[in-house]
């Protein structure tokens, strides 16, 4: 018996060491997507002016849609830490209502963004328009394409909740599923900032 | 409908050009060749199981050898072929290759033996040694090493298909420098295969980076600080850093580059308000601190080498680790050097000269570190050393050339002329690649478990340095004299013919070099020298206290380290005794394999607009990747008593090897015999007649 | 033996309490709406308000990393924490170090005409004034005068110019000659520049930029020798 409880707290502690280094090395490789980022706002910096005659930032984009969409992906992040408590806490009702709520609120920023794209094509505003327009909606579109993972991520890690219970290797695919939903929320602050706001200074 | 189904691949496509045929054909026979022996030897499902699926990082550093070897085949014959067109075509001979064949030659030279020679081998080399230097059974993701891997593999093959389909590659330099590189002025799929065989692989390398970060920091053995560490993990880890700061800006570069092909965007095009020049700004941005990422871990070989070969600790461990530091922050800020001509002005010029200029000091610490380990060692001059010093010879002759090249006005003069194309191949293949050779030839008996063959070693090493003196020196005078790279044709009034004759003579010493490389690594087999104790060189660090080699759980029992050089202080306290304790490994996966498979299929379908397979791959991908997420079985314990079982097996085999071997090596003649006997054995008996 | 409810300790030591998502949710609100009531508003414009955004920006990153990702809580050591900041710092790197670049590169390389781009170059570094002073620099082109030295002789002796015309030397001997002004065995300068190598078949020129009547000769050969007046 003793063999077994000690073989035991080895794992665990073998265990914890694991999810340690996964939860670090998925810190890293968000750092490396950060970077990728800064390139797609650094090449927006450089080639937001030039319109190839076209129409610029300000004549495109709508202030009241972006805080909408700002105020959504704020709010799912909040929701998301909140869902992460209740999975420290091992309250799987609470989890999966919470991440619910963040994954519909996600869902929604999502909707709107491709409204807003589908509307700029539909008046011939497109990728190949001008610089200016391929660097807005490559940065815009590359960030709305980690929220569709993330919202994929989501969904299908509630059905494993939702069937296998909150044990822990669930809590930690929460957990890194939760820094992924932060982490791009701070991206899109730099979004709404310098794409959005920055069209009207 | 058939373009629906296989987008733009046309009966075109298939080769029908006489190095596309060529190369198609080598392809072929290599893999009917391959798969005869694996089908007559019933070793399908071996290969399988035991390698393929293998998340041993000493399996996955094993074949990362292999295939980073078979690629430095394929680019040193481009080299060949641009050596021979060079010394032919002048006036009115125009050489056997067009110049469009040539440029695609240059391109698929530098990018082969950049990412897929360089980066395979380094990655072999951590992936096998680092492990075993701290202490800890294998990295802290095994899946994202295959992943990492595999994925790699999918950007060789990638980078090798244009010759089955296709039929041309970039032929935009290796770096495809916008707006050459835009559909408009390549509107063929060379550019494209370009594309995606870095992507996917620069995708595994960051991933791969990511995985050794984790693993130094957070696996070290217990009592491992940081600043106990072998130089060689050290030099990784400054290494890896930098790979991941660095590589998702070739990934976003790549993917804008890609959407201006695709899409038509215009980041980069000539019209539509696009900027050529914020291309060569954000590749470059990448690309400098690129060759620091190759030549660090080199550097940190090195170090192991000089203290182990002059049996003395590193003169100053502090001041190493903090000129590899030191390297890898200031390589971050050099980068404008390779665009002083395009325009940016004296200003931002100089700043970046000063920058570059300042890099040679932490260099140059370094170097002096090392020599002065040299200094009262009782020095051997096995292989691994004799390739220090040729590192040392041919990466200080291209250090100060690349001082020279730093120097703004300078640099107006001699940019893109064959001076610097002397200089970074001297800095290329006397760091990298010396130090690749003195990595392997250092580890060879532990990753093999036999002895290297120490004469043959040394003819490789001679023809090697006499090869690259002939080839290399002409080329800075050239250089001087207003020769330009990527030249396939010149008058005869320029004076270069004499040099580039010299050059290819070089060259083809230097293959004669590679060639007795292989024949050493074969012959070392041959001898079945056993080296019995798993510490050949009487070495320091942690790596010598394994077997050679190494079972696959690494250590039976995780050494306690109290201090730098941790094995020598073991071996002066006297070894501890054997513990056995449960050990947990990882389980072998097929996921790296799947998800590579479909990334490479991903990218074949963007190069050929085919939209419907691009549709599947990306899906197939994700549902690969949620299920292996989703698994949580992969780990499976081998008990103590297995453990003990395993140890007292290997110490029964290793007794039955002749301990005190100390046969002389054999030589070319008596090795090219041994071959000779073994086929035409093979060829009288009747075994394989009747199999 | 349930391990269902295993708190994780994770790296980044996220322990956060309901508080604390709270409070950084506010903050963020807060940091979300002044900037974008500022930019509505017109409150400030220009580099102002620019600067003012992207204050904001930062600080609301930060509430987020430290409210929401909880980042620095970790246990030592805290590589979290570094890898941020050396992140960071990569970033910046990138971005301001790009735009630099890429301003001066516009500046430098924007396609212009000739005649744009030496008024350009001129207003911007000060080498002379249009319509002003004039400082000795000479931009556009204008008529060149040729003088021609066969078998020794000097044809025109004497060439009358306006001030920025190219006096051109033709030598039509096979002896090259070394141009030089002023009188023999005296030696002087003329607009920089002192001695012209003139061969057969290559010819050199120099702009005449300083007014007044000078004198020229072959050093080699004093007989060769001529005038020219430059006149503003």
């Amino acid at each position: 018996m003793a063999h077994t409880v000690a073989a035991e707290l080895e794992l665990e502690s073998h265990e914890a060491a694991a999810d340690d280094r996964v939860m670090f090395g998925f810190w890293v490789y968000l750092m490396t997507d950060l970077l990728m980022f800064a390139v797609l706002f650094a090449v927006y910096a450089v080639l937001h002016g030039n319109t190839a005659g076209g129409p610029a930032g300000n004549e495109l984009f709508s202030k009241p849609l972006a805080l909408t969409e700002t105020l959504l992906l704020l709010t799912s992040s909040f929701t998301c830490g909140l869902g992460m408590i209740a999975a420290r806490r091992g309250n799987k009702a609470q989890v999966l209502s919470w991440f619910m709520v963040t994954f519909l609120l996600g869902l929604t920023f999502l909707g709107l963004e491709l409204r807003e794209f589908s509307q700029l094509i539909h008046e011939g505003h497109t990728l190949s328009s001008s610089a200016f327009l391929s660097s807005f909606f490559v940065l815009v579109g590359t960030h709305g394409l980690h929220i569709t993972s993330g919202l994929l991520w989501m969904g299908t890690t509630l059905v494993f909740v939702k069937k296998r219970g909150l044990n822990r290797h669930m809590v930690r695919k929460l957990s890194l599923l939760s820094l992924f939903w932060h982490f791009l929320d701070i991206v899109w602050i730099f979004i709404f900032t310098v794409v959005y706001l920055m069209a009207f200074v | 409908m058939k373009e629906f189904l296989i987008g733009r691949l046309t009966r075109h496509a298939l080769p029908h050009e006489w190095f596309t045929i060529g190369g198609t054909a080598a392809f072929v026979l290599m893999a009917v060749f391959v798969i005869a022996i694996l089908t007559w030897t019933k070793r399908w499902r071996w290969l399988w199981n035991e390698w393929l699926t293998s998340v041993d990082p000493k399996k996955i550093g094993i074949m990362y050898f292999l295939v980073a070897g078979f690629m430095l085949v394929r680019g040193g014959l481009d080299a060949i072929m641009m050596w021979l067109q060079q010394a032919i075509s002048v006036d009115g001979a125009h050489g056997y290759l067009t110049a469009d064949h040539f440029q695609q030659i240059f391109t698929a030279h530098g990018n082969i033996m950049v990412f897929f020679v360089a980066m395979g081998f380094i990655f072999g080399l951590i992936n096998y040694i680092v492990p075993l230097q701290i202490g800890a059974r294998d990295l802290a993701s095994p899946f994202l090493n295959t992943l990492g891997f595999w994925l790699y593999v999918a950007g060789v093959i990638m980078v090798n298909l244009f010759f089955v389909l296709g039929g041309e590659y970039a032929a935009t330099g290796w770096l495809a420098i916008a707006p050459l590189s835009g559909i408009d002025f390549s509107p063929g799929v060379g550019v494209d295969y370009w594309i995606w065989s870095l992507q996917i692989s620069g995708i595994g390398t960051t991933l791969g980076g990511i995985n050794f970060i984790m693993t130094i920091l957070k696996m070290r053995a217990p009592g491992m600080t940081l600043w106990k560490m072998p130089m060689f993990t050290w030099g990784s880890l400054c290494s890896m850093v930098m790979a991941v700061m660095v590589f998702p800006l070739l990934t976003a570069t790549l993917f804008l580059l890609f959407f201006d092909r695709y899409f038509g965007a215009h980041f980069f095009t000539a019209l539509g308000g696009g900027d050529p020049m914020m291309y060569t700004n954000l590749i470059w941005m990448w690309g400098h601190p690129e060759v620091y990422i190759l030549v660090l871990p080199a550097f940190g070989v090195f170090a192991e080498v000089v203290t182990t070969f002059s049996r003395k600790r590193i003169a100053s461990y502090t001041s190493c680790v903090l000129a590899m530091i030191g390297v890898s922050v200031f390589a971050l800020s050099v980068w404008l050097h390779h665009f002083f001509t395009m325009g940016a002005g004296a200003n931002v010029n100089a700043f970046f000269g000063v920058m570059t200029m300042v890099i040679a000091v932490p260099t140059s610490v370094l170097f002096l570190v090392w020599v002065a380990t040299m200094h009262k060692g009782r020095i051997r001059f096995d292989t691994p050393m004799l390739w220090f010093l040729g590192f040392v010879a041919v990466f200080t002759i291209g250090g100060l050339a690349g001082v020279v090249l730093a120097v703004p006005p300078a640099d107006f003069q001699l940019h893109n002329s064959l001076f610097l194309v002397a200089h970074f191949h001297s800095n290329v293949i006397g760091g990298v690649l010396f130090g690749i050779f003195a990595g392997i030839t250092y580890w060879f008996p532990k990753i093999t478990g036999f002895k290297l063959n120490e004469r043959i070693g040394r003819y490789a090493f001679w023809c090697w340095i006499v090869g690259f003196c002939m080839s290399f020196i002409p080329m800075y005078i050239l250089g001087f004299m207003g020769a330009t790279r990527r030249l396939d044709h010149y008058e005869s009034s320029t004076g270069y013919q004499p040099f580039y004759v010299l050059m290819l003579i070089g060259g083809i010493i230097i293959a004669i070099g590679v060639a007795l490389q292989i024949v050493q690594v074969i012959a070392s087999i041959i001898q079945k020298k056993r080296d019995t104790t798993g510490d050949p060189w009487d070495g320091r660090t942690l790596e010598w206290a394994s077997a050679s080699a190494p079972p696959f759980y690494n250590f039976s029992s995780i050494p306690q380290v109290t201090s730098r050089d941790a094995f020598w202080e073991m071996k002066q306290q006297g070894l501890p005794a054997k513990k056995y304790e449960d050990i947990h490994m990882p389980t072998n996966t097929a996921s790296g394999i799947y998800i590579a498979a479909f990334a490479f299929l991903a990218g074949f379908a963007f190069v050929w607009h085919i939209n419907w397979l691009v549709v599947v791959s990306i899906i197939g991908i994700i549902a690969v990747a949620i299920a292996r997420t989703f698994n949580e079985h992969t780990e499976y314990t081998i008990t103590a008593k297995e453990v003990k079982k395993i140890e007292e097996d290997r110490q029964a085999k290793v007794s039955a090897y002749r301990t005190k071997d100390n046969r002389p090596d054999m030589g070319l003649w008596e090795f090219i015999m041994v071959v000779l006997k073994f086929f035409l054995d093979a060829v009288r008996s009747k075994r394989w007649r009747t199999r | 033996m349930s391990k269902k409810q295993h708190t994780n300790t994770s790296s980044n030591g996220e322990h956060g309490t309901t508080s604390s998502y709270v409070v950084g949710f506010i903050l963020s609100l807060v940091f979300t709406f002044v900037p974008y009531y500022l930019v509505t508003g017109h409150v400030l414009s220009g580099s102002a308000l620019l600067a003012t955004i992207l204050v904001f920006a930062v600080l609301q990153m930060l509430v987020q990393i430290i409210f929401f990702l909880h980042l620095g809580r970790e246990r030592k050591p805290r590589w979290n924490l570094i890898f941020f900041i050396q992140t960071v710092a990569v970033i910046l790197l990138v971005v301001v170090a790009s735009l630099w670049i890429m301003h001066h590169l516009h500046y430098n390389m924007t396609p212009v005409t000739r005649e744009d781009a030496s008024k350009k170059l001129i207003e911007d570094e000060g080498i002379g004034q249009i319509g002003g002073e004039k400082t000795g620099a000479c931009i556009g082109t204008h008529t060149t005068h040729k003088v021609i030295i066969k078998d020794g002789r000097v044809s025109p002796v004497h060439t009358d110019a306006k001030a920025c015309d190219m006096l051109t030397f033709i030598n039509e001997d096979d002896a090259t000659r070394e141009m030089t002004f002023g009188t023999h065995p005296h030696h002087g300068v003329y607009a920089g520049e002192s001695e012209l190598s003139v061969r057969k078949g290559r010819p050199q020129s120099i702009t005449l930029s300083e007014t007044g009547t000078y004198q020229f000769h072959d050093h080699l050969d004093a007989d060769a020798a001529g005038t020219f007046t430059v006149e503003p």
